[in-house]
């Protein structure tokens, strides 16, 4: 009787000590792994290289993140509409997938700071003469489905009374370019990175950069679980640190060729 | 798990769910009934003896019967695409459903119609009818009956199946969730509301389809 009943103790002790307020942060410190989630059609953000192995800026952002942490680094691929359902059934503990940090988004999930910052921008065939954002009024119009350039788009086009009967919606990134490469749209909308990434692909070699989204840049922030704060603010920290340290840099320079343009380092330092 | 759930904007965004759902319906009902119509004369291809028509008909179901509709649904968008034929994503999805459905219903029909004995037809010829008379008021009544359910599984398995529209960007029901989910970020109250209608569009279709057999086949199924 003692002796069960002192089993029973010890097992509440040993269970009360584990859930006590383990966070997220110490989860990932005590498991040894962090699972962090990464949209890989997205170059150069997150695609496969020549080995087949993850890699992009937010790729790096993730093993930067792992060595501060002193953890291994488990990259999982994500959807577009993966990112959050990854987060809640715990598969992942932190998305860094280039995700606009909107009001509406933020009532669901936690955002960091501000990261990175896209402009919007339309693709089209060096044909179709596209010089202002006003020149899609005529033309087939696509994107990804359920991103944030769709949504700014469709507002836009609402707004000036263009109607929705000439947009195609894609399943994918990948898909958007390919239904824009195979001619069933005769423009689309991507971010800038996107964009510059695929003109250096012979496929595009016949297609132009075209005008920017009108007044709109897009703020992308590390999503995490709304309630874990402590986990949050350390990945602020973590961001701060990327800028300090010249990590952002460098996984820049890596993707982009250049230094990361000074306007681009202040929004961020600014938290805009 | 520890997640709240906010159901208002679910409700916020109902017309353009419905509006989806709406086109799920209807892509699944055409795509029923031209499968049907298509697979009647399928099968009775296959039933001839003249070996060209049998053949058109053998490779159409093969092909429908073991071939991923995922797999469809992309050939004929992007797959015709890439020979510069743009359908538009409904009637990519209308058309492959059509393909899958007359490729199934082909083998059902022509089960259905060998079930019945060729006794009936020769005892309907010897009561003085012509053979369309034979056919439109001893075989076929027979044959449906016969059939009735795995027709409304094919049915079911259509307006299931439309859900991968949204592999090409149609806006159906799924489509319509995944674009709302995306903006809140609220997946799982948009996906179970949508599993809901989906449910609801099902049963009523398996409703309505139970009231047309009962007029048809006057009685019981």
């Amino acid at each position: 009787m003692i002796r069960k009943l002192a089993t029973l103790v010890f097992a509440c002790a040993a269970f009360t000590s584990v859930s006590a307020t383990a966070d997220q942060l110490d989860t990932v410190i005590q498991r040894g792994t962090l699972n962090c989630g990464v949209v890989l059609d997205f170059p150069p953000m997150g695609y496969f290289d020549e080995n087949n192995e993850p890699a992009g800026f937010d790729v790096d952002y993730c093993n930067d993140l792992g060595e501060v942490l002193g953890v291994d680094v488990n990259v999982l691929n994500l959807t577009w509409g993966d990112r959050i359902p990854s987060l809640i059934s715990g598969k992942t503990d932190v998305v860094i997938g280039s995700t606009s940090d909107t009001l509406e988004r933020a009532k669901t999930v936690g955002f960091t700071y501000p990261y990175f910052v896209f402009k919007f921008q339309v693709i089209s065939h060096e044909d179709k003469n596209i010089d202002s954002f006003e020149d899609l009024k005529d033309l087939k119009v696509g994107a990804a489905l359920g991103t944030t350039y769709e949504t700014e788009y469709l507002a836009y086009a609402d707004k000036q009374g263009w109607g929705r009967d000439n947009y195609t919606s894609f399943k994918s990134e990948n898909d958007a370019f390919l239904g824009l490469y195979q001619g069933k749209v005769d423009a689309i909308i991507s971010t800038n990175t996107n964009i510059a990434t695929k003109l250096r692909s012979k496929e595009f070699a016949d297609f132009v950069a075209g005008p920017y989204v009108p007044n709109y840049d897009d703020v992308v922030g590390i999503i995490a679980k709304r309630d874990e704060t402590a986990w949050i603010n350390y990945l602020n920290l973590f961001l701060i640190h990327q800028i300090r340290d010249g990590n952002m840099n460098k996984a820049y320079n890596k993707h982009f060729g250049v230094d990361a343009p000074a306007d681009l380092i202040q929004s961020l330092r600014d938290n805009k | 798990m520890d997640y709240e759930f906010h159901w208002n904007i679910v409700f916020q965004n109902m017309p353009e769910l419905l509006n989806g759902a709406f086109v799920t319906l209807h892509v699944s009902v055409l795509a029923m009934f031209l499968g049907v119509v298509i697979a009647i004369l399928l099968a009775i291809a296959k039933m001839n003896d003249s070996k060209p028509f049998c053949y058109v008909a053998t490779v159409w179901v093969e092909i429908a019967r073991n071939t991923p509709a995922l797999f469809q649904i992309y050939m004929a968008y992007f797959g015709l695409g890439a020979f510069g034929i743009h359908l538009s994503p409904y009637v990519a999805v209308l058309s492959a459903l059509v393909f899958i459905n007359a490729g199934y219903l082909t083998e059902t029909f022509r089960g259905g119609f060998q079930s019945i004995p060729a006794t009936q037809y020769s005892a309907s010829k010897s009561l003085g009818m012509t053979s369309i008379q034979a056919y439109r008021y001893i075989i076929l009544p027979q044959m449906l009956r016969r059939i009735y359910h795995p027709m409304t599984n094919q049915f079911v398995w259509s307006i299931l199946m439309s859900s991968l529209g949204i592999l090409v960007g149609m806006s159906e029901l799924s489509g319509t969730t995944q674009r709302l989910q995306s903006l809140s970020f609220r997946t799982l109250e948009f996906f179970i509301v949508a599993a809901v209608m989906y449910f609801v569009i099902t049963k009523l279709v398996l409703f309505t389809s139970s009231l047309l057999a009962r007029r048809l086949f006057k009685g019981e199924i």
